[in-house]
């Protein structure tokens, strides 16, 4: 059976913006991966952010200079 | 201990080879099989059942299976099920679920949002806790199996867990990608036929 580990999930108001999160974390190699927004957050469909857990300050401060605004910012075991 | 080496063998050649190594075995022993894919294993399994061999298998590495059978003893399926090393397929009770991905886009639509989708559908896979005994990819969806995929830990990760990742070969050339095949094996329209024929269950996204 998998092993569940603490991860970081970050959502964003629309797809769009989640894709572009995509876009804009492989350009400035910021660590993470775009996911099917976990069951545990909501029920609807949507794209999030996961990354290691270690990774939240810098993804913040890299999100906040390039003006990106997310909705919710959690840690789940995933 | 009779060994039967059925790799490469086709459906139902590692039954019948089995079948003739237990006959000349004309008493209690053991025979061993080694086959190549899960359904051989399924197949074995089902035969040993239907003659009350005890039998046990168990998966040696990716497309490498070993399934022994005991004659001269009560069927002892269930307490090797219970043995964690041991990997047993008891036969019509597990599903045989196959994923085909014929693209690298999820739907119809929009490609940026298909290529999301897709990338999104192979790691909700990979979090199931029922897997499918077999991921096919072919066509565009060859190249989620190759380097540079997005999507090619989560295949590892299924890899890893026990599902059988076949990618069509015709693909791989078309694309040129042959040598770019980063998880699983390589495979024939044969063998893509004959997975989809046997499964009792395909999901396409």
């Amino acid at each position: 059976m998998r092993q569940k580990k603490p991860a970081l999930v970050i959502t964003f108001s629309s797809t769009t913006a989640a894709i572009r999160m995509e876009a804009f974390c492989l350009e400035h190699n910021l660590p993470g991966r775009m996911i099917p927004v976990p069951r545990e957050i909501t029920a609807g469909c949507g794209l999030a952010w996961k990354a290691p857990t270690d990774a939240q300050e810098q993804l913040t401060q890299s999100m906040t200079q390039a003006g990106i605004q997310w909705e919710d910012l959690r840690i789940l075991e995933l | 201990m009779i060994h039967v080496n059925a790799m490469g063998d086709a459906c139902p050649i590692p039954v019948v080879k089995t079948k003739n190594a237990i006959a000349q075995l004309g008493g209690p022993g053991s025979v061993e099989t080694l086959v190549d894919n899960e359904i051989a294993v399924q197949n074995l399994t089902k035969m040993a059942n239907q003659k009350g061999y005890a039998v046990r298998s168990e998966k040696l590495e990716p497309g490498k299976f070993r399934v022994v059978m005991t004659v001269g003893e009560p069927a002892e399926a269930e307490t090797v099920a219970e043995e964690e090393a041991c990997l047993v397929v008891p036969g019509s009770k597990q599903k045989n679920t196959v994923v085909v991905l014929s693209a690298s886009t999820m739907g119809t639509g929009s490609d940026e949002l298909g290529t999301a989708l897709m990338k999104g559908f192979v790691y909700a896979l990979c979090q199931q806790d029922t897997l499918p005994s077999t991921v096919l990819l072919y066509n565009g969806g060859a190249a989620l199996s190759c380097e540079g995929s997005a999507s090619l830990e989560d295949l590892k990760s299924l890899e890893a867990q026990g599902v059988e990742i076949l990618t069509c070969g015709t693909c791989l050339n078309y694309y040129g990608l042959t040598e770019k095949l980063r998880v699983g094996q390589v495979t024939n329209m044969y063998a893509i036929a004959e997975k989809m024929m046997l499964a009792d269950c395909i999901v396409r996204p």
